[in-house]
């Protein structure tokens, strides 16, 4: 269980969140940037399942009770909760533009006004 | 004190009020439904009734009073309080002593007799009611002013007076010259009103900080009987304090009654009807002012710099304006000059402490010129409302009521023995000479005002004879010859007439208040009402609606001062009738009667011929001089007058400099102040920040360039930012603070 | 009864909701609700009127419910003699005003309900206790103001309602800090938080509150002054109100010149005089100058003015002044004629905008050269116009002369006397804006009077229709009523007048104190301790005990008697 180390986990997490993050900033195609968004979310999650793992939080005491160990997995479980329902949202104006617009660009869609 | 007619006080002044409730409500729907002519006789009848009724009241009260005794006749009636709060209470109460009655007596004698001559003098006006509603009016706040028992009443009718005046000048509205002469009016007597205004105030505070007055006074600061029994003492220790209140409300006695620096707006008046000339302008409403100087003698006996300065206004006053007087060709004009040169000398009798003399050639300037300018509107109605003296001549042949009765207002003006004029001329000048009270710096200066007095006595009654010769003898040629102004041939004069009569009629005053002298010819054009003359005029004697009071007034012009003086020649007439009669007014001691026979001034033995002589001598050197009519020196050509006469028909230039100062001034300050100072300097600071404000906004709006990626980018950046400066905290502090 | 005050400041509330719910065509409907609402909330108001003694200067028919108790914040309503007249002269004026804009013809649902919106926030301004309360209304008052000038006003709408918003807004900010100041300062020194006017003017009466504090005292002091004076306005911060005026429609004209302006000086009364009394006398002598530069300027630049509207809101800098003058010189007659002053300028300058309002409705313009010989044309609307004008001149007999004289007689006094470093100089001078104000009122009514009629556009106007008479007799009767016999408002007054004017200049420890129902002021204005209450005392509306350290605050519902002197 012990075989891959931290580090590993950590490095995996911080190319993701680059590539999603650069992805986000370079792209115009508001699609392949949710998915870097989603690839940035799911660095997190990765690390955060990391540290839940290896580092649990100094504060729990040792030998607490056992769902204070599991904070790192709810996290993730949150994360994905709310990345789904961007996902849902975002979507749907996406869906929305391009019925307006039979285009999406995102930097065409720089000012408020419809 | 108990007579029951001492209640009914109120009703004097009620009863014009009513009059100008009834002419303002009902006043037109009676013209409409009875027709002009008995509408208009209906609605004057009720005007002139309204006074007399309140005339018949003051008799009786005036009976009542003198049946009590002399340190009596003091009676205060109490309506309701008018302020009353915690630390001042101004009750509206009136005083009834023989001061405010013998006001009252001239106010509502002389008032119904010219409202009488008025119904006959307005009959052609279209809006006659209105004219009768100012003119109740104006009477009402005429008897709040000298009725009441505390200044802020006084105030009522002060301001209120002023008000009408300004309604009276400004009644033919249509013509801008007019309301702007009623602007001047009330503007300038606004001045005089800020004194009276400081006045109080000053003298709120000197006695409301009295222990005694506090324990005593109830709040009634401002009551007479109040002033009357603290200020002595109050006055005697500051005197600083007297001099500063007695200038103040001399200030507001200068604006009402006239006097030099704030005379301006009494020759402006004159654009109002001639009744209004002579009710408000001569006979009351001026005459307040020196009504307020025997109200608070007090104060101004226990200043004689104070004093001093009236005098020497009142002196400066009196031969200024006679000299103006002697370049007018308007006769409405010499007559108000002359006003102004009259109330100088009341106020000589005023400063030098012979307060009741003051009020003694109040009543006897009441009579006379009132008669003067009633006299004057009988001839401007007679000559088709032409005012200029030039064009006149050779009238008494058609007018002669008007001739004779206006002889004796000139005779008694012009100060010829045994006239009224004449006794209280002659009171004034020789108190003044005697009085010791107006000392300033060790000169006396009331002896000097006596002296100078007497020259300011010749000039009058030389102007006035310029003006009945000019009106009365010469020939008609003068109107007789002047072609009609629709002739198709205007012969040279003729244009200079024109020119001059546009400048003269409404006085210097062709700036008004904000207008060119386009604005002006233009208007001026709708200002005859009635036909022009021409050579079928042929003057009419005036109905008998206007003869009466004329005749009444002469009557009183000619014997008020062996009725009221009494005279050595005639031992059965009583003597000093007048002076015992308002001996009970007298508060303040009267220091210029210690020296009144006592001390001997120089020349004495010059006073007394001078005194018979001096209106005689000016009377026969006018005769003299304009026995042969109109002299070239004073006709239609400006040009060929003589610069003393030019430069006094100009006022010497004082009243174009002030109106300039005011109105160019005035107007340049306004509007620097609005558009450089509030435009540019406060909204320059305000739009200043609001620009600062943009400038900023426009530096961070840069960022907000609507690109999703942007922002991204910003927030990546934002964060690395944190993150580092956090790990660079930790790393360099380990963690604590 | 128990809650007339809310009611009174609800009822226009609701009315306004009901109107904005009516269809968009129902124009009528909409006029008659909210002429309605108006006629109910000026009932109401006179029942709070019949209700009120003015021989007690404490608060009456007082409401407290906590609000937001964490942080001593609580709907807490009262009256006194100082807010009586204002809460009437509002609920009056807003009738007027309501039935004024049945001329208006666009979007009259919005005009209405906003206007409603206003009356109901003014009058939440003159009757909360709590200053967060009071902070509330103040600015509430701004939204309904700015979209009354910005959609239904002139030619620079837009400017004139953003110039308004920011002056007064801006004004008003600074305010709020010294009211959280004050709130902290009581929580230091007695341990509880709290911002209710009543509980700290009574700690200030009784001397330790300050202590410790003075220099933030004056800094405070002129936090709160700052907005009251951008209010008023005073000058320098004047210059939003010509144009606010000119641009506002008539309603709001008469609104911002009869009610707007008077939350400043109301300000003054309410928050200057009772809570800084050891900073005021040394401010006296700097806002007295800046009231005497704006009653000159005010005067001077109204002069020149060749629009009438524009002419009227100088005016109204000037007449502001007096007010001034007369409370800062801190005497009771000052005081008094300050107080009577501002209710005079509410009816007569809002009266003159009425006027001005329905000649407007007629030309469309205001500019005097369009007029001129109106008075042969509407003999009965230029004789309404002589009276009002000659009430704003301040004639002896109309109420505009009682204020000006009181106050400059006050001035008079405390210069006399050398209160706080005042000379008779500075009321003299003020002084001669009596003669400014004659001069620029005279020639606004000769411009548009006299002369002759020369415009066929004016020659084809015809005299005021009978209801537009009805619309201005009442405030005819008014400047008349207030002239003949002031009393009337005096009676009112009086003691919650002294009562401010002992707050101000006592020393601490003898100064009136808002909860202290044992303290009374005697016609004279002096300050007594009266019986104690169980017996005597009525209709006192607010009781204060302190019990272990705390202070207490309760609504007094017995009924009292005349307060007699121990």
């Amino acid at each position: 269980m012990n075989d891959v180390p931290l580090l590993v986990y950590l490095g995996i997490g911080l190319f993701m969140f680059a590539t999603g993050a650069v992805g986000v900033v370079v792209r115009r195609n508001p699609v392949v940037v949710f998915m870097c968004i989603e690839l940035m979310l799911n660095a997190v999650n990765l690390t955060f399942l990391a540290f839940a793992r290896y580092a649990p939080s100094p504060l729990v005491p040792p030998g607490g009770q056992q769902h204070t160990w599991m904070a790192g997995q709810m996290a993730v479980i949150f994360v994905m909760a709310v990345a789904a329902a961007e996902v849902a949202v975002g979507l749907g104006i996406i869906m929305a533009i391009y019925r307006l617009r039979n285009k999406v660009d995102l930097d065409e869609m720089s000012t408020m006004r419809g | 004190m108990q007579n029951p007619i001492f209640d009914q006080v109120w009703w004097v002044i009620g009863l014009p009020l009513i009059g100008w409730l009834i002419q303002c409500l009902f006043g037109k729907n009676v013209i409409q439904s009875l027709g002009p002519a008995t509408g208009k006789r209906v609605m004057g009848s009720i005007a002139v009734l309204a006074i007399a009724a309140s005339f018949a009241i003051g008799v009786m009260i005036i009976q009542a009073l003198a049946q009590l005794p002399a340190d009596q006749r003091a009676v205060s009636r109490t309506l309701f309080d008018w302020i009353n709060i915690a630390s001042i209470r101004i009750p509206f109460e009136l005083r009834i002593d023989p001061l405010s009655m013998t006001m009252v007596m001239v106010i509502t004698g002389i008032g119904s007799l010219i409202h009488l001559y008025a119904t006959g003098y307005m009959a052609e006006e279209k809006d006659y009611p209105r004219f009768f509603a100012y003119l109740n009016l104006f009477v009402a706040f005429m008897l709040v002013l000298v009725l009441g028992n505390n200044l802020p009443m006084l105030f009522i009718g002060w301001e209120g007076v002023g008000l009408c005046s300004y309604l009276l000048i400004g009644f033919w509205y249509k013509d801008f010259a007019n309301s702007k002469a009623a602007n001047k009016a009330f503007i300038v007597n606004r001045i005089g009103d800020v004194g009276l205004v400081l006045g109080m105030g000053l003298l709120v505070s000197l006695i409301s900080s009295n222990p005694a007055a506090v324990a005593g006074a109830d709040g009634r600061w401002l009551s007479y009987d109040v002033l009357f029994e603290y200020l002595p003492s109050i006055v005697a220790a500051n005197p600083a304090m007297a001099t500063a209140i007695a200038l103040c409300l001399f200030v507001g006695a200068c604006g009402k009654s006239a006097q030099f620096p704030l005379y301006l707006w009494l020759p402006d008046a004159m654009a109002g009807p001639t009744p209004v000339s002579a009710l408000i302008h001569a006979a009351t409403m001026v005459t307040a002012g020196v009504v307020l100087l025997n109200r608070m003698q007090v104060v101004f006996a226990a200043s004689p710099v104070a004093s001093s300065i009236v005098v020497i206004v009142g002196l400066c006053t009196a031969i200024f304006a006679a000299l103006i007087a002697f370049g007018q060709t308007d006769i409405k004009k010499v007559l108000a000059y002359s006003t102004v040169s009259q109330l100088g000398l009341m106020f000589i009798a005023c400063g030098a402490g012979y307060y009741w003399v003051g009020m003694f050639h109040v009543i006897t300037h009441a009579f006379f010129k009132a008669l003067l300018f009633l006299g004057s509107g009988a001839v401007i109605h007679a000559m088709a409302h032409d005012q200029d003296m030039r064009n006149y001549g050779n009238l008494r042949k058609y007018i002669p009521i008007t001739f004779i009765t206006m002889v004796i207002g000139w005779i008694a003006i012009a100060g010829v023995p045994l006239t009224s004029g004449w006794f209280s001329k002659e009171d004034i000048l020789h108190d003044a000479l005697y009085s010791q009270q107006a000392m300033l710096g060790g000169v006396n200066i009331g002896m000097y005002a006596g002296w100078i007095g007497f020259f300011a006595a010749f000039l009058t009654a030389v102007y006035m004879t310029r003006m009945m010769m000019l009106t009365f003898w010469g020939g008609q040629e003068r109107w007789k010859l002047i072609p009609a102004h629709a002739g198709g041939h205007h012969e040279d004069h003729h244009h200079e007439h024109a020119h001059a009569h546009a400048h003269h009629d409404h006085g210097p005053d062709t700036h008004g208040f904000f207008y060119t002298d386009e604005e002006l010819a233009k208007t001026h054009e709708e200002h005859g009402h009635h036909h022009e003359l021409d050579e079928n005029h042929k003057p009419h004697e005036v109905p008998p609606s206007m003869w009466i009071p004329l005749a009444v007034l002469a009557l009183f012009s000619a014997g008020a001062g062996l009725w009221l003086k009494g005279y050595k020649a005639f031992p059965s007439l009583p003597k000093d009738t007048l002076e015992k009669w308002l001996e009970p007014v007298k508060y303040a001691e009267e220091k210029a009667h210690g020296g009144a026979h006592h001390s001997p001034i120089p020349f004495e033995q010059f006073i007394t011929p001078i005194g018979y002589w001096v209106g005689i001598v000016g009377i026969i050197l006018g005769v003299l001089w304009y026995l042969r009519g109109l002299p070239k020196a004073e006709g239609w050509d400006l040009a060929r007058w003589n610069p003393f006469r030019r430069a006094a028909a100009d006022q010497f230039g004082y009243d174009r400099a002030m109106v300039d100062a005011g109105i160019e001034g005035g107007g340049l300050l306004g509007t620097f102040m609005w558009k450089v100072v509030d435009n540019k300097i406060v909204d320059g600071a305000v739009n200043g920040l609001a620009g600062a404000m943009g400038v900023l906004s426009k530096g961070f709006g840069w960022f907000q360039s609507g690109y999703a990626r942007g922002y991204a980018l910003m927030m990546l950046v934002g964060s690395v930012a944190i993150l580092g400066w956090l790990i660079y905290f930790f790393n360099t502090t380990g963690g604590r603070s | 009864m128990q809650s007339i005050l809310s009611w009174l400041i609800f009822v226009p509330l609701v009315g306004a909701l009901a109107v904005a719910c009516l269809p968009d065509e129902r124009k009528d409907l909409a006029r008659i609700t909210a002429l309605g609402t108006s006629v109910l909330a000026f009932l109401l108001s006179l029942v709070m009127f019949v209700n009120f003694t003015g021989k007690s200067f404490h608060f009456q028919m007082v409401e407290k419910v906590p609000w937001i108790e964490r942080f001593g914040i609580s709907y807490h309503l009262g009256v006194d003699g100082t807010s009586l007249w204002l809460v009437m002269l509002t609920t009056f004026l807003m009738i007027i005003s309501v039935w004024f804009s049945l001329y208006v013809n666009v979007k009259v649902k919005a005009y209405m309900a906003l206007l409603l919106l206003l009356e109901s926030a003014m009058l939440g301004v003159f009757l909360s206790l709590d200053m967060i309360l009071f902070f509330v209304f103040f600015e509430a008052t701004l939204i309904p103001m700015y979209f009354l000038i910005n959609i239904w006003g002139g030619e620079r709408r837009a400017y004139a309602a953003v110039k308004f918003f920011i002056f007064t807004a801006g004004g008003s900010i600074l305010m709020l800090v010294g009211m959280v100041m004050l709130a902290w300062i009581h929580s230091q020194k007695y341990g509880t938080l709290t911002f209710d006017l009543v509980l700290i003017q009574s700690s200030i009466a009784q001397g330790d509150f300050w202590v410790g504090f003075l220099q933030l005292q004056a800094i405070i002091f002129w936090f709160f002054m700052l907005a009251f004076l951008v209010k008023m306005p005073m000058f320098p911060f004047h210059t939003w109100l010509p144009d606010a005026h000119v641009e506002a429609p008539t309603a709001g004209s008469v609104i911002l010149a009869g009610v707007l302006l008077k939350m400043g000086t109301y300000g003054i009364l309410r928050f200057i005089l009772p809570l800084f009394p050891d900073v005021i006398g040394q401010f006296v002598v700097p806002v007295m100058v800046l009231a005497v530069i704006g009653i000159l300027y005010g005067g001077i630049v109204a002069a020149v003015q060749p629009d009438v509207k524009k002419l009227v809101a100088y005016s109204s800098v000037a007449h502001m002044g007096f007010v001034v003058i007369g409370l800062f010189s801190l005497t009771q007659t000052g005081i008094q004629g300050g107080a009577i002053q501002q209710l005079n300028h509410g009816i007569s300058t809002g009266a003159l905008f009425l006027l001005i309002g329905l000649i407007y409705e007629r030309r469309h313009t205001r500019l005097f050269k369009d007029y001129g010989g109106l008075k042969a044309q509407m003999p009965i609307y230029s004789a309404l116009f002589l009276i009002v004008m000659l009430s704003s001149v301040g004639l002896p007999g109309t109420n505009g002369f009682i204020g000006e004289f009181l106050a400059l007689v006050g001035a008079f006094q405390a210069g006399f006397a050398g209160f706080n470093g005042l000379t008779v100089v500075l009321p003299a001078i003020a002084a001669t804006g009596v003669i400014v104000a004659a001069v620029y009122l005279l020639i606004m009514f000769k411009d548009m009077f006299y002369g002759p009629n020369t415009n066929p556009e004016n020659q084809r106007l015809k005299d005021i229709k009978p209801w537009e008479i009805a619309m201005v007799a009442p405030l005819i009767v008014l400047i008349f009523w207030g002239g003949l016999y002031p009393n009337t408002f005096f009676e009112k007054m009086d003691a919650s007048l002294n009562a401010a004017r002992l707050m101000a200049v006592n020393p601490a420890g003898q100064r009136p104190s808002w909860a202290e129902p044992t303290h009374e002021i005697t016609a004279k204005g002096q300050l007594v301790e009266v019986a104690p209450r169980e017996n005597l005392w009525e209709g006192i509306s607010v009781v204060r005990t302190i019990s272990e350290g705390k202070l207490n605050f309760e609504p007094d519902t017995t009924l009292r008697a005349e307060a007699t002197p121990k």
